[in-house]
């Protein structure tokens, strides 16, 4: 029998994947994968909670407005990248380093 | 102006007058003309000097013609001054000078006979020179040099003669014999020429304190360095006397000591600037300088400064000083006569009858032949400037044939010599006046002051112990050594046959007297050597102006002396030159041996530089050795252990500063340093860290709530 308990743990265990991708990697896209998995992460755990809300299903209605944002917030971030990676010549964030002071 | 002076004076005409009261007041009986013609003849050389001093080039042809143009304005101005004061009111000004404490020093002029004559005499004597130089020296290469010195040396020594104080005195005569050190120095490539002008600055220094050293007991007594005040007549010195061992003056008294220590100063300033006997050495060894140098300062003028001296302090010896004074005048010449006898440099000789006659005018002050002893001062600086002229064109011309024929001589020895009559007529009759001046022959000038010296010592010895009789007996054969010297020296270089010809018969020549700045200052100073100049009466002394000057009683023809001595002197004179022109020409008569003990004596010139060298040089270079070791053990040794024990201290200084000040703020740097490094990592402009950083406050922040 799947519990709620362990949607959580799957989720925060995407959630902390994703964290950890965001703070170690030196790619952008895969720093991108790690932000979606955060989404991804929070959305599963609209999902578990969203079957105490059985009439509306708000919780679930609410995953799918996440995943089209985050749709689009993807593709915003690429466009980035693709011009971060024309100026640049690179998508490492770490040599990309002009908001220094 | 005016119209703050309108209270004290309601018009300007009585402003005036009381200006020109007070100038008289300030100079009493002359007009002013006299002082600033003396005064525009002292500064014309220096003017010159300096005019000489800021103009290009090495080798300029204008210095020279500056400096004769300079000098020949001196010595008309001079000319006018002399007429002036020559027997009239003698013209003196003053000028406050500055003050210490309440003593007032006054600066000024002093016109009498003895300074008008003087300032003739120097600027008379140096116009020639001058002219000759502009021919002598006109291939140095340092002709303009030569000027500039030259025209400062006329400066001192003409300032020397017109000033009225002692100190200012003494300033002068620091600067007439430095500027005699440079010119005697002149060609300092010559290690000789170094030599003798260190020599001479030396032996001038020892002259110069003590000169300085009477100068500093006659204002210790008499509270003045005024001249007149001290030396006029009635004036302070001749007020003061010597009683119970006290030297008592209107101002005050020193014990009696003081008073022999002071003349004791000033004949030590005479001996040194009149090559007098103890300090003599210098002289011969001077004229390593150039020729017409030695004719104008070692022979006519500087080394006349001393006997200048004496006449200006005159008053202030005693009799015992100045019997004191004439016995070493006496020997003096003596010894110069005898060394000049048997020496062979051309120059030598005549440097050598400088400090002779030199002697004679010392000697003549001591037996009180004041007046006779200025005027020999006056006709021997004529007729030795014109022999040493004439020395100088002898050795141009010899120096032409030694390097025209390179030969290996010293143009200076005459013993190459002779014959010189025909090739150099002109020179060869001034040597002549000149020479027969220096004898002391009658029709020359040399006669009218010597035979006065004589006769006058004969004088002063007659009624004297036995052994005063030395004097005026050393006197006379003076005069026999000088008579016989002179010959040899004439006959030597311009009779007989040309002795460089037998050396080396091949060598070929052509000499001539040279041009009119040649023959010019010779003619001048050959017809000055003749008694006209000096008295219309050949044979009386008494009758010279010169000496009338200076006299100031009539001498009286009292004893037979007046006519046996110069008869005497002048009969045997005579027979001596004609001997020497027969030992010298002829070769009959005796010819001198050249081994014995009076031959060596001369030639070595009585040894007493050998023996200065040995006793006295000796002495001072152990004493100084002697203090350069202790200089370099004790004094060094003292210092080397100060300076160790400084480099320890500042060694341990220096590791507390750099390990325990400098280690406190190199710590607190290596803490900022640390923290720096570390806090900047955050600041590294990686958006990863900014994210890492901003989880990690998060973090924080969480755990610190909860707990």
């Amino acid at each position: 029998m799947i519990t709620l308990t362990d949607f959580l743990i799957v989720s925060a265990a995407l959630f902390c994947i994703g964290l950890y991708m965001i703070v170690s990697k030196h790619n952008a896209i895969q720093i991108l994968i790690g932000i979606e998995l955060m989404l991804n992460g929070a959305i599963l755990n609209l999902v578990a909670f969203g079957k105490f809300d059985k009439i509306n299903n708000g919780g679930q209605i609410f995953a799918l407005f996440a995943i089209v944002l985050a749709a689009a917030t993807t593709a915003v971030a690429l466009a980035i990248i693709l011009n971060v990676y024309k100026k640049y010549r690179t998508i490492d964030p770490g040599r990309i380093n002009n908001l220094k002071d | 102006m005016g119209r703050l002076n309108i209270q004290v004076s309601p018009t300007g005409r009585d402003l005036e007058g009381l200006i020109i009261n007070y100038l008289k007041t300030l100079i009493p009986y002359q007009d002013l003309s006299t002082i600033y013609f003396a005064i525009a003849a002292v500064l014309l050389p220096l003017f010159a000097c300096i005019v000489n001093c800021c103009l290009p080039g090495k080798r300029n042809k204008v210095s020279g013609w500056i400096a004769t143009i300079a000098i020949l304005v001196s010595c008309i101005l001079s000319i006018s001054i002399f007429a002036k004061i020559w027997n009239g009111h003698p013209a003196h000004i003053q000028q406050l000078w500055f003050i210490i404490g309440s003593t007032q020093l006054y600066a000024g002029i002093l016109l009498n006979n003895l300074s008008a004559i003087l300032l003739l005499l120097v600027s008379v004597i140096a116009l020639p020179v001058h002219i000759y130089s502009i021919a002598y020296m006109k291939n140095d290469e340092n002709y303009d040099r030569y000027f500039i010195y030259l025209s400062f040396f006329c400066f001192s020594m003409l300032a020397l003669v017109v000033v009225d104080s002692m100190a200012l005195f003494y300033a002068f005569w620091e600067l007439v014999g430095f500027s005699s050190y440079l010119l005697i120095g002149f060609w300092f490539t010559r290690e000789k020429a170094v030599q003798a002008n260190k020599k001479a600055f030396l032996m001038n220094r020892i002259g110069d304190v003590g000169l300085l050293t009477a100068i500093i007991i006659l204002f210790a007594q008499y509270h003045t360095f005024d001249i007149t005040q001290l030396f006029g007549d009635g004036g302070l010195v001749s007020q003061s006397t010597i009683t119970n061992g006290l030297w008592i003056s209107p101002v005050g008294s020193l014990p009696a000591i003081w008073q022999y220590v002071a003349c004791g100063g000033i004949f030590l300033g005479v001996a040194a600037k009149s090559a007098q006997f103890p300090l003599h050495t210098w002289l011969p060894d001077a004229m390593e300088g150039p020729t017409s140098v030695s004719a104008l300062i070692h022979a006519a003028t500087m080394v006349a400064a001393g006997v200048f001296l004496l006449g200006r302090v005159y008053p202030i010896f005693n009799t015992t000083e100045l019997d004191i004074l004439a016995v070493i005048g006496c020997f003096t010449a003596f010894m110069a006569a005898t060394i000049a006898l048997t020496q062979n440099d051309l120059k030598r000789i005549l440097a050598y009858s400088t400090i002779s006659q030199l002697g004679f005018m010392v000697m003549a002050m001591g037996v009180g032949a004041y007046a006779s002893s200025l005027f020999h001062l006056v006709t021997h600086a004529f007729f030795k400037c014109l022999l040493f002229l004439v020395a100088g064109i002898v050795i141009h011309q010899m120096q032409h044939i030694k390097e025209d024929n390179d030969l290996d001589i010293d143009p200076q020895s005459i013993l190459y010599m002779g014959g010189l009559r025909k090739k150099l007529p002109f020179t060869f009759i001034a040597a002549v006046i000149g020479g027969l001046a220096l004898i002391g022959l009658p029709f020359t000038s040399g006669y009218l002051s010597k035979d006065g010296i004589l006769i006058q010592a004969v004088d002063w010895s007659d009624n004297k112990n036995i052994l005063f009789r030395l004097v005026p007996i050393g006197a006379i054969i003076t005069t026999w050594l000088t008579a016989f010297y002179v010959a040899r020296l004439i006959v030597k270089v311009f009779f007989g046959e040309f002795k460089l010809e037998q050396f080396h018969p091949h060598i070929k020549y052509h000499i001539s007297d040279g041009g009119w700045k040649y023959r010019v200052p010779l003619m001048l100073l050959a017809v000055a050597c003749l008694f006209p100049l000096f008295s219309l009466n050949p044979v009386l002394y008494e009758h010279a102006w010169v000496f009338t000057g200076f006299s100031s009683t009539h001498l009286q023809r009292i004893n037979i002396y007046h006519t046996i001595v110069p008869i005497g002197v002048n009969i045997l004179s005579l027979f001596l030159i004609y001997w020497a022109w027969a030992v010298y020409t002829e070769r009959k008569l005796l010819i001198f041996p050249q081994t014995g003990l009076l031959f060596h004596m001369s030639y070595h010139e009585w040894y007493i530089d050998k023996v200065y060298r040995k006793v006295i040089v000796r002495a001072v270079m152990a004493l100084s050795r002697v203090l350069s070791w202790f200089d370099r053990k004790v004094i060094d040794g003292f210092i080397h252990l100060l300076s160790t024990v400084t480099i320890a201290i500042s060694k341990i200084a220096a590791w507390f500063d750099y390990n325990v000040i400098d280690g406190i703020s190199r710590l607190l740097t290596f803490i900022v340093q640390i923290t720096g490094n570390f806090v900047r990592r955050f600041q590294g402009g990686k958006i990863q860290y900014y994210l890492f950083s901003m989880l990690a406050i998060v973090l924080a922040l969480l755990i610190y709530l909860s707990v």
